[in-house]
C-alpha cells in the first residue's frame, strides 16, 4: 500500500503535485535569486493601501471618535476617554440588544441548520420538480430586505394574512398584533431572517452532501441503516465543516443584524427588537450621539472578532481530535 | 550590477511614492475635505443644490419655477430625502465640499435639528437686513426667528409654521354612520363602537414611529391641566407630575376602551396610517396642520397614487376636529405649534450668494410665501401672507373651507411649543414610554419615571 491510497483524495492531490514542483524547483530558486524581491509588491500595493487606508484607518478613526462626546458635525468635541464605554456597560438598552442577539443567533442558526439540512436531504432524493423547489428555497436569498419589509409588515399586521390564516384554521385565539409586543415582534424578525437565509444553508448543505461517497451510503443501507441513522451517522459528520462555517457566519450576521429589524419594527416596540446595529444607528443618526455610537461600533467589532476566533479555534480543535 | 541596483532603487522609489500618494488620497477621502466655500458667485447666478425632507416635489417645483421667473440665471436642483435618513445623508455631506448649498433644518426633534446642523450654516441676518431693511423681523413669525437664531446669528430662514393637537376625520365615514365628532371620552367610545360594529377601525395611530404619539399625549395632558406638558418639556415641572402620570393612564385607556386601534405600537404613522386614512379605510387620525394639503384634490390624488391606491378610488373629505376633552375637566385641548422647516445656507457652499438669494426668496418674499400658503402644507412664515382659498380646488369646499379657516384662527392662538423644545433623546424616551404603557410593560408611574430619568440624564 502506498501513501496515496492511505491518505485519501485530499492528500492524493498534494502527492501528485509534489513531483511537478520538484522538477522545476531548482530553476525557480535560481531565477528568484536573480530578481529583486520587491517585484510582487506593486501588484498588491493598491489593495494593500485601500485596505490599510480605508478599513484600518477608519477602524482607528472610529476608535478615536469613541473617546469623544460629539454630534458628528460640530467643531466642539469633548474628550471623555473611556466614558462612553463605561456608559455602555450601564445602558440597559445595550444589554437588551445583546440578549436579543443571543436569542436571535440560537434560534435562527438552529432553524437554518435544521431546515437547510432537511431541504438538502429531500432534494438529494428522487423528487419530481426538484429544480423548482431549489429555486423556491433560494429565491428569498436574492430578494432585498427593503422590498420585502412592507410585505412582512402587512402579513403580520392585525388584519394581515397571518392572522387570517390562523382564523381560517380555527386558531382565532392566537390572532394578535404580532408587531405590537416585544416578544412576538422579535419572533417575527427571527422568522423573516430564517425565511431569508435558509436558502444559503440549503445550498451549502446540498453541495456538501454531494461530496459524500455514494459507496459509503450504499454500504450503510446494506448494513440495515434507516434514513435517520444514515443522517445521524454518515451525513451529519460528513457536513460538519459546513455546519461549523454556517454557525460562524450566522454568529457574525447576528451581531451585525440591522436591515430586518430596522425596516420591519424600527427596533421596537419598547426596544423589543433592538440589536447592536439598530442601536448604533439610533444613537449615531437620530440622536446625534456619534461618539457613543462609535463606542458601540467598537464593541461590535470586538465581539465579531472574538466570535470568529472562538469558532475557528473550536473547529480546529475538533478537526485535530478527529485526526 | 550598477544598472540593476539603480533600477531597483527607482522601482522602490516609485512604489514608495505611489503608496504615499494613495494613502494620502485615501486619508483625505476618509476625513473629508476642508475647503470652505468661497462665495464667489453673484447673488443672481449659479446652480444651487437644495436638500430637504420637505416639501414634496410638486411644491418644490412650483417654488423653483416661480423663483426662476425672477432669477432665471439661478438653477435650483431639489433633492428630497426621507426624513428617517435625512441626518445620515446630511452629516457627511456638510462635512465635505460636495454637500448641499441650501438645506432644510428643523427647530428641534430628530430630523435636521438646527442645534446639530446650524453650525454648518452662514448667518442670514445680514442678508435679511440688506434685502428687507432694518425692520425685516416685523413681518416674520416671531418663534420662527427665535428658534433658528443661535448666538445672535440667524442660522436658517423660516419657511412656515405648523401646529398639532387636534384630529382629522373622514367626513364621509362619519356621515355614512351618522356619527357626530366626539367631544368627550364617552362620546368617543360610542363613536368608535359604532365604527367597529361596522367592521372599521377607529383612531389609527402609528406609535411605532416617534412623534405623533407625543402629540396625543400632549393633547391628553392639556385636557387634564392645560400647559403642564409644555412645562414638563421645558423643565419647569418634572415628568413625574400628576398630570403627566394621569395622561399616560388615559392614553392606555384609549387603547383599552376601543378608541385606539389594536397594534398601534407596531405600526408606523407613515406610510401605514397615512395610507390607510387617505384611502378611506380609517375614520380618524392624529396629524397636524401639514395634513390640510390633502383637502385639495391635487395633493390627495398624488398621495394616493404614491401609495399605490387604484385609480378611480373616491377622494376622502378630510376635516379637522378639536381633540376631545378626554379628562372630563371641561378643557378643550388647545393647539401647540412650532416653526416647520427653515432653509439654511451651507458655509461650504461655492454659491453662497445665489443660495442665500433662494433661501430668502422662499422665506421672506411674498410670491414665494404665497406658494407656501396655497399648498396648505405650512402656514407661511410671513404674517402678512394668507391662503387664497378661491384659488384652491378642494374635495368638498362646502365643509372644508369653513373648517380649515377655523383651524387657521386656532393656529394663530398657539401659545405652546409642539416638539421644538424636545431634544431627540427626550422624543425617544417619550415614545418608548408610550409604547411601554400601551403594551403593558410599564405602569403610567414607571413610564413617567423613565422619562424623567432621561430628562435628568440629558441635563
Amino acid at each position: 500500500m502506498d501513501h496515496e491510497v492511505l491518505a485519501g483524495p485530499g492528500v492524493r492531490a498534494h502527492g501528485a503535485a509534489a513531483p511537478r514542483r520538484g522538477s522545476r524547483g531548482t530553476g525557480q530558486k535560481r531565477a528568484r535569486r536573480g530578481r529583486p524581491r520587491v517585484s510582487g509588491v506593486p501588484w498588491i500595493l493598491p489593495a494593500l493601501v485601500v485596505s490599510a487606508g480605508v478599513v484600518y484607518y477608519c477602524i482607528g478613526y472610529t476608535g478615536w471618535i469613541s473617546t469623544l462626546r460629539w454630534d458628528g458635525i460640530s467643531p466642539d468635541r469633548t474628550w471623555v476617554g473611556l466614558g462612553n464605554y463605561a456608559r455602555l456597560f450601564q445602558d440597559p438598552v445595550f444589554w437588551k440588544s445583546m440578549e436579543h442577539t443571543g436569542v436571535f443567533f440560537v434560534v435562527t442558526t438552529t432553524a437554518q441548520i435544521l431546515l437547510g439540512m432537511a431541504f438538502a436531504a429531500l432534494l438529494h432524493s428522487r423528487l419530481r420538480l426538484a429544480v423548482l423547489y431549489k429555486v423556491a428555497v433560494f429565491v428569498p436569498v436574492v430578494l432585498a430586505p427593503a422590498t420585502m419589509a412592507p410585505v412582512f409588515r402587512q402579513i403580520y399586521a392585525p388584519d394581515g394574512q397571518f392572522n387570517k390564516i390562523l382564523d381560517a384554521v380555527g386558531l382565532h385565539d392566537l390572532t394578535m398584533a404580532w408587531l405590537a409586543k416585544p416578544a412576538t415582534a422579535l419572533a417575527v424578525v427571527m422568522s423573516i431572517q430564517v425565511w431569508q437565509s435558509v436558502g444559503v444553508a440549503f445550498i451549502l448543505y446540498f453541495a456538501a452532501m454531494g461530496q459524500i461517497e455514494t459507496e459509503v451510503l450504499e454500504a450503510a443501507r446494506m448494513d440495515g441503516a434507516g434514513n435517520l441513522r444514515v443522517l445521524r451517522s454518515i451525513i451529519w459528520p460528513g457536513v460538519r465543516g459546513t455546519t461549523l462555517a454556517l454557525i460562524t457566519l450566522s454568529a457574525i450576521a447576528s451581531l451585525k443584524t440591522f436591515d430586518v429589524p430596522y425596516l420591519v419594527t424600527s427596533g421596537g416596540p419598547s426596544y423589543g427588537t433592538e440589536f447592536l446595529g439598530t442601536f448604533i444607528y439610533r444613537m449615531s443618526i437620530p440622536q446625534s450621539e456619534v461618539g457613543y455610537g462609535a463606542a458601540i461600533s467598537v464593541m461590535l467589532l470586538i465581539l465579531a472578532l472574538g466570535t470568529a476566533i472562538v469558532f475557528n479555534a473550536g473547529g480546529r480543535d475538533k478537526e485535530i481530535r478527529r485526526v | 550590477m550598477f544598472h540593476r541596483s539603480s533600477s531597483s532603487t527607482r522601482r522602490r522609489a516609485i512604489v514608495t511614492l505611489s503608496a504615499t500618494a494613495a494613502l494620502v488620497a485615501t486619508l483625505a477621502a476618509c476625513s473629508g475635505g476642508s475647503t470652505a466655500g468661497t462665495g464667489a458667485s453673484s447673488g443672481d447666478s449659479g446652480t444651487v443644490n437644495w436638500w430637504g425632507w420637505t416639501p414634496d416635489d410638486g411644491e418644490a417645483n412650483a417654488l423653483i419655477a416661480a423663483f426662476n421667473q425672477e432669477y432665471p440665471q439661478i438653477k435650483v436642483v431639489y433633492k428630497k430625502l426621507q426624513d428617517a435618513s435625512y441626518n445620515a445623508a446630511l452629516r457627511p455631506a456638510l462635512a465635505s465640499s460636495s454637500g448641499p448649498d441650501v438645506y432644510d433644518v428643523a427647530a428641534g426633534g430628530a430630523t435636521g435639528d438646527v442645534a446639530t446642523f446650524g453650525g454648518s450654516a452662514v448667518d442670514l441676518s445680514v442678508a435679511m437686513q440688506k434685502a428687507h431693511g432694518a425692520s425685516w423681523k416685523d413681518d416674520i413669525y416671531a418663534a420662527g426667528l427665535t428658534d433658528f437664531t443661535q448666538d445672535g446669528k440667524l442660522k436658517a430662514a423660516p419657511v412656515g409654521q405648523i401646529a398639532s393637537g387636534f384630529l382629522w376625520i373622514n367626513q364621509q365615514i362619519f356621515d355614512r354612520y351618522g356619527v357626530k365628532p366626539p367631544t368627550t371620552l364617552k362620546e368617543w367610545v360610542n363613536a368608535c363602537a359604532t365604527f367597529r360594529a361596522n367592521g372599521l377601525g377607529c383612531l389609527a395611530e402609528g406609535i411605532g414611529q416617534p412623534g405623533f404619539d407625543i402629540d396625543t399625549l400632549h393633547s391628553i395632558a392639556d385636557s387634564i391641566q392645560p400647559g403642564d406638558f409644555a412645562k414638563a418639556a421645558d423643565g419647569t415641572i418634572p415628568w413625574t407630575s400628576p398630570t403627566i402620570v394621569k395622561a399616560f393612564g388615559l392614553f392606555k385607556q384609549l387603547a383599552t376602551d376601543g378608541i385606539l386601534d389594536e397594534g398601534a405600537v407596531g405600526i408606523q404613522q407613515y406610510p401605514d396610517v397615512n395610507n390607510a386614512f387617505l384611502s378611506g379605510k380609517v375614520p380618524m387620525v392624529q396629524m397636524g396642520t401639514w395634513y390640510q394639503q390633502y383637502a385639495t384634490k391635487k395633493a390627495l390624488g398624488a398621495a394616493l397614487e404614491a401609495a399605490g391606491v387604484p385609480s378611480g378610488t373616491g377622494l376622502v373629505t378630510i376635516v379637522p376636529i378639536p381633540f376631545p376633552d378626554v379628562a372630563g375637566n371641561s378643557n378643550t385641548p388647545n393647539l401647540f405649534g412650532d416653526p416647520d422647516y427653515a432653509l439654511a445656507v451651507s458655509s461650504r457652499s461655492k454659491v453662497v450668494d445665489a443660495a442665500t438669494t433662494f433661501a430668502l426668496w422662499v422665506s421672506s418674499n411674498k410670491t414665494g410665501q404665497q406658494i407656501i400658503a396655497d399648498h396648505l402644507t405650512d402656514y407661511p412664515a410671513m404674517t402678512s401672507v394668507a391662503v387664497d382659498w378661491s384659488s384652491l380646488d378642494l374635495v368638498d369646499p362646502a365643509s372644508q373651507v369653513p373648517a380649515l379657516q377655523n383651524l387657521a384662527k386656532r393656529v394663530a392662538q398657539v401659545d405652546q411649543s409642539r416638539q421644538a423644545k424636545l431634544p431627540a433623546q427626550m422624543i425617544q424616551a417619550l415614545v418608548t414610554a408610550d409604547q411601554s404603557v400601551i403594551g403593558g410593560q410599564q405602569t403610567p408611574e414607571e413610564a413617567a419615571s423613565s422619562v424623567q430619568a432621561a430628562a435628568v440624564a440629558k441635563g
